[in-house]
């Protein structure tokens, strides 16, 4: 897996350098990049923020309302790479990411069944008050996209990533309400403030589709805004704790620098 | 101007998705008993005594010595459920031996999908036996855990005992009924006798604050539903059942601290060793407001009238016997009159780390108890 991370940001390098060979003057576009573009090659840099959530899809019956949402901050900086086929408007863009998807949520629950293991003891039942949870997960992602140039200001992409979990949090408190032990007819018991953490059981790969649209402004400077739809849950699908997979569900906009 | 209107649809399109999309609320799945009817206890007030007793699975009335046993099989409270369930009586009752009756009924909820038995029993207010010695012979496994009660000559089953078993099921830590903290000693002074151990409670209580949990028994009551919320207030002392004037307290125990004492945050108090708390108290009560003593003041009370306390337990690895005389507390002084009136009632308390209320103690110091026995002033 490194190695593959590590062949995909050296070729990087590999182009950009490759590029940008010895030239003294600072000139608007190097001739290489100029050569390059020519044959349909072009090296961007995108710095973004993303705005979504970690949800479940759709909001289970369990879930009464959002009480709060934050959704934090969250940056996300690429490096990619694009190749336009022929004279056509078809290309291919793919690069290297890194970013974090994070939010915070206070939820309102209903009977919501949870399992929570430790290593000493199992404690299950129905949850019905208050669940916050903080969510802050960085990841280098790996996006492939099918470009489609519409005119020269616009193009839209389309294709999938997948992202690798440099560093994740999963955290919250239960408030102000009441679990039954087992279930629903079960010993109630009200608590105050539960603490939890499962950050430890975050899934390490993460993989999802993704579509998007640039607006280029200027000659080298564009927006754009890509929605990244996670297609495996946070957690492992067999995962007690959090009964609901939990798709990240996010908008990244941002704005994109063409060389 | 277009570039505006896509990044706006874009915004909506995500909040869109997590705010619009709460589902119909479903029925209700619990099926619990809330309360009596208010105008259902005015209608027999002649016969009850005291305010119904309603726990997750069964709701306890107490009657007044005259009710004729007869009465009480007709009788059938109206109960107050949780909005949507329904309640049918089941077709079914058991004498509590010539003092009570249990009648059973059936809770299921909105949903249909779950529901529940509830054992509601009516009980003539018992007064402890002059003559009887706790030797905590009657016991049963109640869900996963241990629950004790005594019985008069005619086999009336009064459920006096409590604990904080229930408490320490939501720990998960208790696998068999021997790993809860209010456990069986099968080897008693004679037969059976109590064992309290100090727990730890795992993860999930260290979660809650609560990294252990003392072994206790006690007249009285312990309401799970305060158990995390307010540990305290859910162990409620005392019923109104003193005959007489107690005069002291007699019985014998056993007791191995636990080598490590720990405070709430389940830090390492080196200055401290743990020991075990023995203890009865008398108080006054108003029979028309019953407000028992609870955790937070059992011992510290204005209302406290006698108390009888192991001062200095000692460590004792074979059966001791102990007696230790009640004193009077606060200045007052014990009034029969005040008995009659019901108002005054009486607790015993055992625990396996005398703060253990607190959080504070020793995990593995274990008190064993057995042969309690008040004795009473003759009249």
């Amino acid at each position: 897996m490194r190695k593959i991370i590590i062949a995909l940001v050296a070729s990087f390098i590999a182009l950009t350098t490759t590029a940008g060979n010895a030239n003294n003057s600072i000139s608007d576009t190097d001739k290489n990049l100029i050569k390059a573009a020519l044959q349909g090659w072009s090296i961007r840099l995108s710095a973004g923020y993303n705005l979504g959530g970690t949800a479940p899809l759709p909001l289970p019956v369990e879930i009464r309302g959002i009480e709060g949402f934050n959704p934090g901050l969250n940056l996300s900086l690429k490096g990619s790479a694009e190749k336009m086929f022929g004279k056509g408007n078809w290309g291919l863009r793919w690069g290297v990411e890194l970013e974090t998807k994070g939010m915070t949520t206070n939820a309102d629950t209903k009977n919501y069944y949870m399992e929570v293991a430790n290593g000493d003891g199992i404690v299950s039942g129905y949850w019905t008050g208050k669940v916050k949870t903080k969510v802050k997960n960085t990841y280098l992602s790996i996006p492939v996209l099918a470009v489609y140039k519409i005119n020269e200001r616009w193009n839209v992409s389309a294709g999938a990533y997948a992202s690798f979990l440099l560093d994740g949090e999963f955290t919250g408190a239960a408030y102000d309400g009441y679990l039954r032990e087992g279930n629903p007819t079960g010993e109630k018991t009200e608590l105050d403030n539960a603490l939890y953490d499962f950050s430890k059981d975050i899934r390490k790969f993460q993989y999802g589709v993704q579509a998007g649209a640039e607006y280029k402004i200027y000659k080298h400077l564009s927006v754009f805004a890509d929605l990244k739809w996670g297609l495996n849950g946070i957690f492992p699908s067999d995962y007690s704790s959090v009964t609901f997979a939990l798709y990240p569900i996010y908008c990244t906009l941002g704005f994109t620098y063409l060389f | 101007m277009r570039k505006t209107l896509f990044f706006a649809f874009i915004v909506f399109a995500t909040s869109f998705l997590f705010t619009s999309c709460i589902q119909e609320e479903a029925p209700s799945a619990e099926c619990d008993i809330l309360a009596v009817k208010a105008t259902w206890l005015e209608e027999n007030k002649e016969i009850l005594s005291g305010k119904p007793m309603i726990s997750n699975n069964a709701v306890r009335f107490y009657v007044n010595e005259e009710t004729n046993v007869e009465t009480l099989k007709t009788l059938d409270p109206e109960f107050e459920l949780t909005p949507g369930a329904h309640i049918e009586k089941l077709d079914r009752i058991k004498m509590n031996g010539e003092r009570g009756v249990y009648l059973f009924y059936k809770t299921t909820s909105e949903d249909g999908k779950w529901s529940k038995e509830y054992e509601v029993s009516f009980t003539k207010q018992t007064v402890i036996d002059t003559e009887a010695t706790f030797s905590f012979e009657h016991f049963a496994i109640e869900k996963k855990y241990y629950v004790w009660h005594e019985e008069d000559n005619k086999g009336t089953k009064l459920s006096w005992w409590a604990s904080g078993n229930a408490g320490f099921s939501m720990s998960g830590q208790g696998k068999t009924p021997a790993d809860f903290p209010t456990s069986v000693d099968s080897a008693g002074v004679k037969g059976y006798g109590v064992k309290l151990t100090t727990r730890s409670t795992g993860t999930f209580g260290k979660m809650m604050k609560m990294p252990i949990a003392a072994g206790n028994i006690f007249i009285g009551e312990f309401l799970t539903a305060n158990a995390t919320k307010a540990p305290l207030e859910a162990t409620r002392f005392g019923f109104t059942i003193a005959p007489s004037k107690p005069v002291s307290l007699t019985g014998y125990y056993k007791y191995t601290p636990g080598e490590v004492f720990t405070n709430k945050a389940m830090e390492e108090i080196t200055d401290r060793r743990d020991t075990c708390a023995i203890y009865s108290v008398l108080y006054e009560i108003d029979p028309n407001n019953v407000v028992t003593l609870d955790g937070s003041n059992v011992l510290s009370s204005e209302r406290i009238v006698l108390v009888a306390q192991l001062e200095t337990p000692g460590e004792e690895s074979e059966w001791t016997e102990f007696e230790i005389a009640y004193k009077e507390a606060n200045g007052n002084t014990f009034d029969y009159k005040k008995l009659e009136n019901g108002e005054y009632a009486i607790t015993v308390v055992a625990s396996s780390s005398k703060d253990g209320a607190y959080f504070e103690g020793a995990v593995g110091s274990t008190l064993c108890i057995d042969e309690v026995k008040i004795n009473w002033e003759n009249r």
